[in-house]
C-alpha cells in the first residue's frame, strides 16, 4: 500500500468513526435522564410504526413532567418474560413494563408483582376501576386486586364482505342461523372439490370467543373450577366442528390454519378467501388501505363492513373474547411514582383523556374506559373510520370476557386451543364431549398446582 | 512453597476463566437442575422438595399419551425418520459429487449451500413452499395427479396407519431437516478423499462393479463418519427446537402434533412456569441421550471399521 492509499484508509477509518460516535450520541441523547428527574424505565415489545407511536407518547410524557423521566426500552417480544423474570429475580427489574401474555396471575401469585393498591391511594385504585370499562378491570384484576393497568384490547367481531352479502341478497348475520346460511350460500367450490371461498369457517383458536356467544363460561371463580366441559362450550365446539363434517378435516385444516396472522393486503378477507371472518380492531388500517389501492387502481371498491358476533337463542350478545396490552409494575421497582404518573398518561385515567385519545388514534388503538372514547378527538377518529366503530362500543360491553385470569393461564389457554383444533382438523377426533372433558382434566390439575402455593 | 505447587498454581491461575466459567455456568446449572426436579419451583419462590412427584407425572404422561407422552412420541417419530435419511442422503449426494465431473465445485457449493443459511429464515421459506393451498411442493403434486398435502397444517403421520402416505406436520419437519444435509455431506466428502485407492482397484481386480465398491468398500470405510453423524443426528433431532417453534408459532401446533420435547420443556419451564417438571424431564432426556449413546457404541464395534484398526 502506497502512502496516499494509507492516508486515505485511515481518512475513510477516521470519518466512519466519527459518523459512529455522532450516531451513537445522537441515539443516547433520547434517554439520557435529566439530573433533576427521577429515571423511570419502561419496558415494551412494541417495534415498527407502533414504536414511534410509544416513543411519540413518551416524549410527551417527558415534556409534561417536571419530576420523571420516562426511559422507553424496546425488546423482542417473544423473550420479554424471560428477561423480566431475570430482572425480577436478579432484583432489578424495570419500573413498568407492558406485556400480553397471560402471565399476570402467575407473577401475582408469586409475589412477583406490585398490586395497585401498593402504588396509589385506595381511593384513587377505586375511582381508576369505575373509570375503566368491564373487559378492562378483568384484564388486570386477579383475586379482587388490580395488579396490571390494561392500556388497549383487542377486541373481535366479525368482518363481512358486503358486496357479496349483496350480491346473494344477504344481509349481516345477527344470529348463527343466519352467519349458517351465509356460510352455506357464497362458499364457493370448484367441480374437483377444492374450496376457493368459504362464506365463513370457524377457526379452532376462536373457541374462546364462541364459548362466551354460546353462554358458556370456560372457568368459576368462586369455585375454582374449570367449567370448559359445560353444555354451552359443548355446543359451540359441536357447531365448529359442523364445518369440518361439511367439507373435511383437511380442507378445513388447509383452509383455515395460520390465516390469522397473515398481514396487510394477505389478510384473507381482502384477499377474497372468506366471505365473513372474525378478526380484530387492527384489521380496519388493512381495509381502509386495500380501498384506497383499489381507488387509486380505478377499480371497483369492495365494501366491507363489521358487526358483533352472531349468537344463538340461548347466547350472549355484543359478546366475545378481550385480550389486550396491559401495565405491570414488578416488585422492587425504584420508582412506583413515577410508573403511576407514566400510567395514568397513557391511559388517560386522571384528567389525561386529550393525551389518551391522542394515542389510540395514532395506533388505531382501543381506549380503555368510556371517558377516552367519548373525548372529541377520538369520536372524531371514529367518523374517518366507521368500522372502527363496532369494535369501540364492544369493548364498553358487559360480556366481552379475557382467558381466565389464574395462575396455569398459559396452559389453560393452551389446551383449550389443543382440544378445539383436535376437534377440528383431525378426521377421525375422538367426541366434543370427550376431549373437552379430558381437556378441562388436565387443566383442572394444572391449575390446582399452579395455586398451591402462596394464598389460600 | 515448592516449585512444583508454584507451576500447578500458575497453571492453574492461567486455566481460571475457563475453569470459573465451566464451574458457574454448567456444572452449577447441570447439578442445581438435578435438585430442583425433585422440587417445586417457579424461578421466584424458593425451591420446595416434593420428592418424585415430578418423575411420577412424566411417567403417567407416559402412560397416558398427553404432554410428554405425546412428545415423546413426536421427538421419536422425527428423530427416527430424519436421523438414517439425513445419513442416506448425505452419503448419496457425496458418493455423487465425489464423481469426476465437469462442474463438480459448483455443485459442490450449491448443496452445501442451503446449510448455511440462517435456521429461521429457511423456516419461514419452508412455510411458504408447503403452504397446502398456494405453496410450489403441493402445486408440483397437483401437476403430476398427485393429492396434495397439508404439511405443517396436518394432523397425520405420513409412515404409521392409518394416515398413510398422508404428509403431515412431523413429516413436512422431516423434509425441512434434510435442507440442512450439506453438513453432514461436507464430512462424507472429506471421508472419501481419505480412502485408499488401492482398495478400489483391488476390488476392480476381484471383478467388484460400481455398487458392489461402494458397499464393500466405500461404506465400510466411511462406516466411522457415519457413526459419528449418527450420534450427532440422534442428539440433535432429540433437541429440535428452533425449526419447530417458528413453524408452529410457538405452540407445537397443529393439536400438538409437532410438539416436540425441547418444545415441550420450554413452554413448561418459561410459560408455565413449572420449572421443576421441565428440570425433570430434561434429566429424562440426558439419561435418554446418555444410554442411546451407550447402545450405539456398543453395537458400533459390529460395524463401524477403522482403519488400520488391528495392525
Amino acid at each position: 500500500m502506497n502512502s496516499s492509499r494509507a492516508v486515505l484508509f485511515c481518512l475513510l477509518l477516521l470519518s466512519l468513526g466519527v459518523v459512529m460516535a455522532l450516531w451513537t450520541n445522537r441515539s443516547d441523547k433520547r434517554n439520557v435522564v435529566p439530573t433533576d428527574r427521577r429515571e423511570v424505565v419502561f419496558w415494551h415489545f412494541w417495534g415498527g410504526e407502533d414504536r414511534q407511536i410509544v416513543e411519540a407518547v413518551v416524549d410527551r410524557f417527558n415534556a409534561s413532567q417536571e419530576d420523571h423521566f420516562v426511559r422507553a426500552i424496546a425488546m423482542p417480544g417473544n423473550n420479554l418474560d424471560m428477561k423480566l423474570f431475570m430482572a425480577v429475580t436478579g432484583g432489578d427489574p424495570p419500573d413498568v413494563v407492558n406485556q400480553d401474555d397471560p402471565i399476570m396471575a402467575d407473577w401475582a401469585e408469586r409475589g412477583a408483582l406490585l398490586p395497585f393498591d401498593e402504588i396509589a391511594s385506595p381511593a384513587e385504585i377505586e375511582s381508576l376501576q369505575k373509570w375503566l370499562v368491564p373487559a378492562s378491570n378483568r384484564l388486570g384484576t386477579y383475586r379482587g386486586r388490580l395488579y396490571a393497568l390494561c392500556n388497549g384490547m383487542d377486541i373481535r367481531a366479525l368482518y363481512y364482505n358486503k358486496t357479496i352479502l349483496d350480491q346473494h341478497g344477504l344481509q349481516p348475520p345477527n344470529s348463527i342461523a343466519e352467519l349458517d346460511e351465509i356460510a352455506t350460500a357464497t362458499t364457493e367450490i370448484k367441480p374437483n372439490g377444492r374450496v376457493e371461498r368459504f362464506g365463513y369457517l370457524p377457526d379452532a383458536r376462536r373457541l374462546w370467543a364462541w364459548g362466551v356467544v354460546f353462554g358458556g363460561n370456560f372457568y368459576d371463580d368462586k369455585t375454582r373450577e374449570v367449567t370448559l366441559a359445560s353444555k354451552p362450550i359443548q355446543n359451540a365446539l359441536d357447531w365448529m366442528v359442523s364445518y369440518r363434517d361439511r367439507h373435511g378435516a383437511a380442507q378445513v385444516a388447509a383452509f383455515r390454519q395460520g390465516d390469522q396472522s397473515l398481514p396487510g393486503k394477505a389478510f384473507p378477507l381482502l384477499a377474497g378467501r372468506y366471505t365473513a371472518v372474525m378478526d380484530g380492531q387492527w384489521r380496519v388500517r388493512d381495509i381502509a388501505a386495500s380501498q384506497a389501492e383499489q381507488r387509486r387502481a380505478g377499480e371497483a371498491v369492495t365494501d366491507y363492513g363489521v358487526c358483533p358476533l352472531p349468537h344463538p337463542p340461548a347466547g350472549r350478545s355484543r359478546a366475545g373474547w378481550v385480550n389486550g396490552n396491559f401495565f405491570l409494575v414488578p416488585r422492587g421497582v425504584k420508582n412506583r411514582e413515577g410508573a403511576w404518573e407514566f400510567m395514568k398518561f397513557w391511559t388517560g385515567f386522571d384528567g389525561n383523556e386529550a393525551n389518551a385519545a391522542q394515542t389510540c388514534v395514532a395506533g388505531g388503538w382501543i381506549p380503555v374506559s368510556t371517558a377516552v372514547a367519548n373525548h372529541p378527538t377520538f369520536l372524531n377518529y371514529l367518523q374517518q373510520e366507521p368500522l372502527f366503530a363496532t369494535f369501540s362500543e364492544l369493548a364498553a360491553a358487559p360480556d366481552q370476557v379475557p382467558t381466565p385470569v389464574i395462575p396455569g393461564a398459559a396452559y389453560f389457554q393452551r389446551t383449550v386451543n389443543d382440544a378445539a383444533a383436535t376437534a377440528m382438523y383431525v378426521e377421525d377426533a375422538p367426541s366434543v364431549t370427550t376431549l373437552l372433558e379430558e381437556a378441562a382434566s388436565r387443566i383442572q390439575a394444572h391449575v390446582d398446582r399452579s395455586a398451591s402455593r402462596g394464598q389460600p | 512453597m515448592s516449585a512444583n505447587f508454584r507451576r500447578n498454581l500458575t497453571g492453574f491461575a492461567f486455566v481460571s476463566p475457563w475453569l470459573i466459567g465451566l464451574g458457574l455456568l454448567f456444572v452449577y446449572p447441570f447439578a442445581a437442575s438435578l435438585y430442583w426436579s425433585f422440587c417445586r419451583y417457579d424461578l421466584l419462590s424458593p425451591p420446595e422438595f416434593i420428592g418424585t412427584e415430578h418423575y411420577q407425572r412424566l411417567a403417567s404422561e407416559i402412560a397416558t399419551g398427553e404432554g410428554f407422552g405425546k412428545a415423546i412420541w413426536n421427538t421419536g417419530y422425527f428423530a427416527l425418520l430424519s436421523v438414517p435419511l439425513s445419513i442416506a442422503i448425505g452419503v448419496g449426494l457425496a458418493t455423487m459429487l465425489s464423481w469426476n465431473v465437469r462442474g463438480q465445485a459448483v455443485y459442490r457449493t450449491l448443496f452445501f449451500l442451503p446449510s448455511v443459511v440462517p435456521i429461521v429464515a429457511s423456516s419461514v421459506l419452508w412455510i411458504w413452499l408447503l403452504d397446502p393451498r398456494d405453496g410450489i411442493l403441493n402445486r408440483f403434486l397437483q401437476s403430476v395427479s398427485l393429492p396434495s398435502q397439508l404439511w405443517f397444517k396436518g394432523a397425520t403421520e405420513a409412515m404409521t396407519p392409518p394416515d398413510f402416505l398422508d404428509f403431515g406436520s412431523k413429516d413436512a419437519l422431516v423434509l425441512m431437516s434434510l435442507w440442512g444435509v450439506g453438513n453432514f455431506m461436507v464430512i462424507y466428502l472429506a471421508a472419501m478423499g481419505d480412502i485408499p485407492t488401492q482398495l478400489y482397484e483391488a476390488a476392480e481386480l476381484d471383478g467388484a462393479g460400481r455398487v458392489r465398491k461402494f458397499w464393500h468398500v466405500t461404506v465400510p470405510t466411511l462406516s466411522p463418519v457415519i457413526f459419528f453423524n449418527l450420534v450427532m443426528g440422534m442428539i440433535q433431532s432429540v433437541q429440535a427446537f428452533t425449526q419447530v417453534y417458528i413453524v408452529s408459532e410457538g405452540t407445537g401446533e397443529p393439536a400438538s402434533w409437532s410438539l416436540m420435547l425441547s418444545l415441550h420443556l420450554f413452554l413448561s419451564a418459561f410459560q408455565d412456569l413449572d420449572m421443576g417438571y421441565a428440570s425433570a424431564m430434561s434429566w429424562l432426556l440426558f439419561v435418554f441421550l446418555l444410554v442411546s449413546t451407550a447402545l450405539l457404541f456398543r453395537t458400533s464395534r459390529h460395524w463401524v471399521h477403522y482403519q488400520g484398526a488391528g495392525r
